[in-house]
């Protein structure tokens, strides 16, 4: 079995004031073992509430979610599944629970009824593996956002799930921070953790095995980063962030200076601009 | 202003009080508590105050952390030494109409503002020396008898209340001082006025605060949910409460003084 | 004439909190009327401390402010007057809506400041015209609407005040493009209706190289850099030591020059680079 989630012709429906709405239409993807991928949209174009269906948070109005062999529906098997897919969100503080690192991220597994050892092997690593582990004792509230967004990711993987759903872990982040969680979530993926990682932020999604575009709640495009890239016209009219670098070779295109618009980086923008240049 | 408020914030200095088991602490500070009640005289509350002097010392808590509660307190410690002013007897020292201060009445009030302040100080060493966690665990495992009459969930729900309230205490004093902020920049008049302006003048704070904290309630249930939270249905702790030679030491020592307190208040 | 002066600014968190670090120290500047002012630092730089010294939500611990030629702390039982002179934008500004509706929440900052009836009326439906809050809004619950329109809305509570200076922190923080986009313009449309001075904190030196006239930069609480846009991130070595950066395109530029391609060295934005890469094309087919 390669695919560890698969979601198949999933709908969500709401009711807001005797109103019935679609926050996720007839959606299907499978999401492999090991693998990254990143799910790009606007705000309320229901990846978010997608999100929340893939660890049986939220419950599909139709259709169904298969977690490593298990429905989400399956009320008996509520708990494993959500072992088996950690979640973190948005605010960083609204996550924790307790008022010292270590203890907070004990709390899984705590829960988990794992033997006293096992939770403080399994801490310590965790809160090595987001380098957080010299602030153990500490308090959240002193920590940044990116340092409390970290203990929180520490807090889902010390309870050893098989995937880690992010759902815009870097909104509320300054820069530094930002920084500092994309290169947790891209180092915990190289050792073999299955990462969905939900953003409106293009530029994170550069490293990713698979990113797809979500609008109205539908998939309106799907593919490697290079083949999302090249369309930024797409992005842009759904409302996506679009890196300077992309921008600039867009805006380039636009006034009649064809270069290719799918690279992400400085320096491959800058070769792709002195490849232009040096032609005659 | 808001941000004075460190009562039940813990404090790291890594003393013996610190490292002692929090159900000692408690049982302790509960004792403490008692033997303060206890002294009938000035040298059973002053071998009190001794004790909760040496506790101060060994602790190694900055003393002005102490000093803050204390100012938090104020209000009440005045107010308690003004009425016992009144109510003493002996020698009249100075009568205001009906009223007067009498020298019994000054002991009085001194003894009683002395024993609220032991009071204070007594509990701001176990919260400060505690963590909020390790508190939480100790009430827990106190109260954990009480399973046997069907009450399991509910010491769990009360321990699992306590501990988010302590952790997000720090998070929501904070966002009270944003909105005041927020809404002194909109022209609001948090200071002057009569006392019904006033408490109307606070709607724009806790208006938007409730909100608030409903919203991170919401959060946090989900967060808790994604955590396998389950009621505390067979939960383990990572760290294990467990008795160490210094416990029984503390407690030795805390029984001495206790026993000074009542030899004190027989024989002086 | 200076519409504000800061002098040798100072502010310690008193030793009473030793967990506060966003102190400034020794802060100086003027600012002109209807210039847009960008603060950049870090998170802890001491950025919003400053702000919140500019319409006397918080006293320095030395040092002047004046708005107008006037020492704000000259009278201080009078400083709440400042405050409808200096409007302060909080970073997630929607989190102070309280009002029943939009237009009671719009209307909380002018009717402290006095205005009361027609008045009143006329000033926030002129707000809510200029920044385009719908009228179908203004009896609505503040808490019904959308994430950005509530955004829309807290702002519109501070531009009612009709305040000469006003001060964003992060206006844009956690929004997506589209609403990033709306915030700016409306920034932009109040400081052209009223010949409105502003000044921003941001982490985007994207678009802080698209708006600000004037760059502050702060590292550690001190201003280490104040100077015209351009000027400042001419300067990215320096502004790299204290952890920050030019805008990207600025950087592809740096990466061409190092390429060996002669490229100007005043490109800060999208625009201007589309402009000067064009010209080096048309110069090399003349050659």
């Amino acid at each position: 079995m390669s695919n560890i989630i698969e979601i198949k012709n999933v709908t969500y429906n709401y009711i807001e004031d005797e109103v019935e709405y679609t926050a996720v239409d007839n959606v299907s993807l499978d999401i492999k073992r090991g693998s990254f991928t990143v799910i790009l949209g606007h705000n309320g174009s229901g990846k978010s509430t997608l999100a929340k269906m893939m660890n049986g948070l939220n419950k599909p109005t139709a259709g169904d979610i298969v977690v490593d062999g298990i429905n989400t529906k399956d009320e008996e098997t509520e708990l494993l599944v959500k072992r088996k897919v950690g979640m973190v969100f948005q605010n960083p503080d609204n996550q924790l629970v307790a008022s010292i690192v270590e203890e907070d991220v004990a709390f899984g597994p705590e829960n988990l009824g794992l033997e006293p050892q096992l939770i403080r092997k399994r801490v310590d690593e965790a809160l090595e593996s987001v380098g957080m582990a010299e602030f153990k004792d500490s308090t959240p509230h002193h920590l940044s956002g990116g340092q409390k967004q970290r203990i929180a990711i520490a807090g889902m993987i010390a309870m050893r799930p098989e995937c880690l759903i992010l759902d815009e872990p870097t909104a509320m982040l300054d820069p530094k921070g930002r920084a500092e969680i994309i290169t947790t979530i891209e180092h915990l993926n190289k050792q073999g953790m299955t990462v969905v990682l939900i953003t409106h932020y293009m530029e994170e999604a550069q490293n990713a095995d698979r990113v797809l575009v979500m609008n109205d709640g539908k998939f309106i495009a799907d593919g490697t980063p290079k083949e999302i890239f090249k369309n930024v016209s797409m992005l842009k009219s759904v409302g996506l962030d679009v890196p300077q670098t992309t921008e600039l070779l867009y805006e380039l295109n636009q006034n009649g200076i064809s270069v290719p618009t799918d690279v992400l980086s400085i320096e491959e923008t800058a070769n792709a601009i002195a490849a232009f240049l040096e032609e005659k | 202003m808001l941000k004075d408020i460190t009562f039940g914030q813990y404090f790291d200095s890594k003393s013996v009080i610190h490292k002692a088991d929090p159900r000692i602490k408690i049982v302790l500070l509960v004792f403490v508590i008692v033997f303060i009640f206890l002294s009938k005289n000035f040298w059973g509350l002053g071998l009190s105050a001794l004790f909760i002097l040496i506790t101060m010392l060994v602790s190694k808590i900055p003393l002005k952390m102490y000093f803050k509660n204390l100012k938090a307190i104020l209000p009440i410690l005045i107010f308690t030494s003004i009425i016992n002013i009144f109510y003493g007897e002996g020698d009249v020292l100075l009568s205001i109409w009906k009223f007067e201060i009498t020298l019994g009445g000054l002991e009085r009030a001194g003894f009683m503002a002395l024993r609220i302040m032991l009071l204070i100080i007594a509990s701001s060493t176990l919260t400060y020396a505690t963590t909020p966690n390790d508190l939480t665990d100790a009430i827990e495992s106190l109260l954990s008898p009480l399973r046997f009459i069907g009450l399991k969930t509910a010491v769990h729900t009360l321990a699992m209340m306590m501990t988010i309230a302590l952790r997000f205490i720090p998070t929501l004093v904070e966002e009270a001082e944003k909105i005041m902020n927020a809404q002194k920049a909109r022209g609001a008049d948090l200071e002057s006025g009569n006392l019904k302006e006033k408490i109307k003048a606070l709607i724009p704070i806790l208006i938007p605060l409730l909100f608030s904290a409903v919203r991170r309630a919401a959060e946090l249930a989900d967060a808790m949910e994604c955590r396998c939270y389950n009621s505390g249905e067979g939960k383990t702790r990572m760290k294990q409460l467990k008795l160490h030679f210094r416990d029984f030491s503390i407690t030795l020592i805390t029984l001495i003084f206790g026993a000074g307190v009542i030899l004190l208040n027989i024989f002086m | 004439m200076s519409v504000l002066k800061v002098q040798n600014l100072s502010h310690t968190y008193g030793g009473n909190t030793p967990f506060y670090s966003d102190a400034v120290s020794n802060v100086s500047f003027t600012v002109e009327q209807g210039e847009m002012i960008g603060i950049i630092g870090h998170t802890g730089s001491g950025k919003s401390t400053l702000v919140q010294h500019l319409n006397g939500i918080l006293k320095p611990t030395e040092g002047e402010i004046f708005i107008d030629e006037e020492n704000i702390w000259e009278r201080p039982k009078e400083i709440r007057k400042i405050r409808s002179k200096v409007g302060l934008v909080f970073q997630y500004p929607e989190y102070q809506l309280f009002e029943e509706t939009v237009f009671a929440d719009i209307a909380f900052g002018p009717k402290n400041m006095g205005l009361m009836g027609d008045e009143l009326k006329k000033r926030v439906l002129d707000t809510c015209r200029l920044i385009g809050v719908k009228d179908e809004y203004l009896e609505k619950s503040p808490f019904d609407l959308s994430g950005g329109e509530k955004r829309r809305v807290a702002i519109a509570g501070v531009m009612a005040m009709r305040p000469k200076i006003i001060v964003f922190d992060e206006p844009t923080a956690g929004l997506d493009p589209k609403g990033r986009q709306d915030i700016i313009k409306i920034i932009n449309d109040y400081r052209t209706a009223y010949n409105a001075t502003v000044i921003i904190i941001s982490h985007s030196m994207e678009d802080m190289a698209v708006m600000a006239d004037k760059l502050i930069v702060m590292s550690k609480g001190e201003v280490v850099m104040l100077d015209k846009t351009e000027k400042v991130f001419a300067q990215g070595d320096r502004l790299r030591s204290i952890g920050l950066n030019v805008p990207i395109v600025t950087r592809v530029f740096d990466a061409l020059r190092q390429k060996g391609i002669s490229v100007p060295d005043d490109v800060f934005t999208v625009e201007r680079a589309v402009e000067a890469l064009k010209q080096i094309k048309a110069g090399d087919r003349n050659a």
